[in-house]
């Protein structure tokens, strides 16, 4: 009896305890971020963090989700997949996050993916675009950013409408991205008729690019078309002027070439190079612009597309957890699928074509370096500077 | 024909950074007769030398040449003094664990940096870094053109140093036999200790001349470690001369490789170059050259 009593009585405090918890409301939710915070890809993991914590200041100003602040938990990847795959398994395991964003390089995208599926825990994917990342059928992986092969759509239009090249070449790094990116550049081009010269794949941090660039060099193509990260993009371009290639027009495929390192590094060598980009500060959506003039504000630096990529992924998920019957895994899960907003990046809502699912749809752009400045300059309504074609030959430079 | 012209150059001049990188080694190697595989680690700390010398106070890198070679001197003497010349004198079932003992070195320097300075890359971007000049419609690099002639004069250096000097020959005479030397009065645990000093000092002097071309990061120093041991393989152990050969056959083969077979291909030529001259020449040109 009085056994009976004790637990009776242990089970109500219990209980009161558990009502009172959840009557708290000052209760954070916790938001897992992976981001290579370290290693080769630390850069673009920088600016993500930065805008995820400006967006994070900004909705928890407001007072948060129905009263409860976020809490970000960045892990680091370093930019290798199986880091990253054990940084997203603590998070859910230790850290017991109810949603997870970030995700930067492909590689380390698809491992990390791969465990929220597992652990049914919603991922919204910030930049990680190889294209089979949503092409898996997992219901739990959203994805904020186009895959890898709408990257060059606008770079499509540039070429039929204004360059006009008849020859290619396409250089990439052998990783998910520089693979998925290359090869349905090279079906855009069958389509435009543009005669392939050569494409080739390079190992990361390769010290030489001459021997490669030499071919490229002979070939003589009207255009190169470049797929890497940053300090490679950097060497590709310094090795190219030394090697004093003149092709009509340099293409970068995202990634690398936008951000602020790469002119850093590449420094005059990177004047005139074409980039595709998913979005820049003069894109009519609204809150883009007072995005980039706080970042800049903030940070004493230029933003880019991964950063605008992370601060709105933000506040996709807010969004979401404000709509959630609970913040259980899956009603965020329900609750991300059925988005439907506007964002400083652009519309948001995941559907599903062809073999993709919960994917989202965006228009593409593209950007020159123009004097140490990217201006955008296609296509032409959301152009803020004209774009310079044909670019000078090295030697008619300065 | 251009091509290949313009690939050979990128070879030779490579290579003449390789040549560097390779005659310290052979000079540990030949002397001590252990492989020092902490050989591109050695050089990835002269490049982060250099970098915080140019990021911290503007140094240009070439200047940096005189604080980062006198600095890896210093390290590699103490490494030898205190943490390999120890183990000779240890009686273990292995004989080599002084090989063993490089491999720790390198990764505690390796580590060490990466603690100190984070995964992260850094370049050293000068004005002329980028800059080129043309002979003939064949490009060369400004930054590697003047690395290729200081290591040069280097190697020329180390060469009439090794041959005119006393001290050069106490260290021939130590690599050639150990007890004869000592029975002429060789002071042989003074000579490993410079011996070492000085490969670390010419490998600082080529991790410096490579910084301002490549960029760095700390584990760059694995890649160089195996291109040395190539290098002093297919020279020659201990020979100086070999290891020039080396270097230069080892550059042209990675940029031919890369342009006629395929950049993925690169790392694999020089593999493969290394079991050939295991399989048909050991020792390296030095049998045929005979220095």
């Amino acid at each position: 009896m009085k056994v009976l009593k004790s637990l009776a009585f242990t089970s109500f405090v219990s209980a009161l305890v558990l009502c009172v918890g959840q009557a708290a409301p000052a209760a954070p939710i916790k938001v897992g971020i992976v981001l290579p915070l370290t290693g080769s890809e630390a850069a673009f993991g920088e600016i993500e963090r930065n805008s995820f914590k400006m967006a994070a200041d900004e909705i928890n100003a407001k007072g948060g989700v129905k009263g409860n602040k976020l809490e970000l938990l960045f892990e680091d990847d370093t930019g290798k997949p199986e880091v990253g795959r054990s940084a997203v398994e603590k998070l859910i395991s230790r850290d017991k996050v109810p949603v997870l964003t970030g995700g930067y390089s492909s590689s380390c995208t698809i491992a990390a993916t791969a465990v929220a599926q597992q652990f049914k825990v919603p991922f919204l994917v910030t930049t990680g675009s190889a294209d089979e990342i949503t092409e898996k059928g997992y219901e739990y992986v959203f994805r904020l950013n186009p895959p890898a092969s709408e990257y060059p759509a606008a770079v499509t239009t540039f070429l039929t409408d204004v360059a006009k090249p008849k020859t290619a070449v396409v250089l990439y790094e052998n990783t998910s991205f520089g693979q998925s990116s290359s090869k349905s550049f090279e079906k855009i081009l069958q389509t435009i008729n543009v005669k392939l010269l050569l494409k080739e794949g390079y190992n990361a941090n390769s010290v030489d690019f001459k021997p490669l660039l030499t071919r490229v060099k002979s070939l003589n193509p009207d255009l190169v078309y470049m797929v890497s990260y940053v300090m490679d993009a950097a060497l590709l371009m310094r090795q190219s002027k030394e090697l004093d290639i003149n092709p009509a027009l340099f293409v970068g495929g995202g990634a690398g070439f936008t951000l602020p390192e790469f002119y850093e590094n590449a420094k005059d060598a990177a004047d005139y190079v074409y980039s595709a980009t998913l979005w820049s500060e003069s894109v009519p959506y609204p809150g883009a612009r007072a995005y980039y003039d706080k970042y800049k504000a903030a940070y004493k630096q230029a933003t880019e597309y991964h950063g605008a990529e992370a601060y709105a992924s933000l506040f996709v998920l807010a969004d979401a957890l404000k709509r959630a019957k609970s913040l259980s895994p899956k009603d965020i899960r329900d609750a991300l699928a059925a988005t439907d907003m506007k964002t400083a990046f652009g519309p948001v809502k995941f559907v599903s074509y062809g073999k993709k699912t919960q994917q989202n749809k965006l228009p593409t752009f593209m950007v020159q370096w123009q004097k140490a400045t990217l201006n955008t300059v296609w296509p032409r309504n959301v152009a803020t500077d004209p774009y310079i074609y044909p670019v000078p030959k090295w030697s008619a430079r300065k | 024909m251009q091509v290949f012209l313009q690939v050979a150059v990128a070879g030779v001049l490579k290579g003449g950074l390789y040549a560097l990188i390779g005659i310290g080694m052979t000079l540990i190697m030949g002397v001590m007769g252990i492989i020092n595989l902490a050989h591109g680690q050695l050089m990835m700390v002269s490049m982060y030398v250099s970098y915080v010398l140019f990021s911290s106070l503007g140094i240009d890198p070439y200047l940096t040449l005189l604080v980062s070679m006198p600095a890896l001197f210093l390290l590699g003497v103490v490494i030898q003094k205190f943490l390999l010349n120890p183990l000779m004198k240890a009686e273990t079932i292995l004989p080599e664990n002084q090989v063993l003992m490089t491999v720790g070195i390198a990764m505690v320097l390796t580590e060490i940096i990466r603690f100190i300075f984070k995964s992260d890359y850094r370049s050293v971007t000068t004005s002329y870094s980028n800059a080129t000049f043309f002979v003939g419609g064949i490009s060369f690099s400004m930054a590697l053109v003047i690395a290729f002639f200081i290591a040069l004069a280097f190697t020329g250096a180390m060469f009439l140093f090794l041959v005119k000097t006393d001290l050069g020959r106490s260290i021939r005479a130590t690599a050639q036999d150990k007890d004869a030397a000592v029975l002429m009065g060789v002071n042989t645990g003074r000579i490993t200790v410079i011996t070492f000093g000085l490969g670390a000092g010419l490998v600082a002097a080529a991790g410096t001349l490579l910084a301002p071309v490549f960029y760095i990061f700390p584990d760059i120093g694995g890649p160089f470690t195996a291109k040395a041991f190539i290098i002093t393989i297919l020279g020659g152990l201990g020979s100086t001369v070999g290891a020039i050969f080396g270097g230069v056959t080892l550059g042209l083969a990675e940029s031919l490789g890369a342009t006629y077979l395929g950049m993925d291909y690169e790392n694999i030529i020089g593999m493969t170059i290394f079991v050939l001259v295991l399989l048909f020449l050991p020792g390296g040109f030095k049998r045929l050259t005979k220095v």
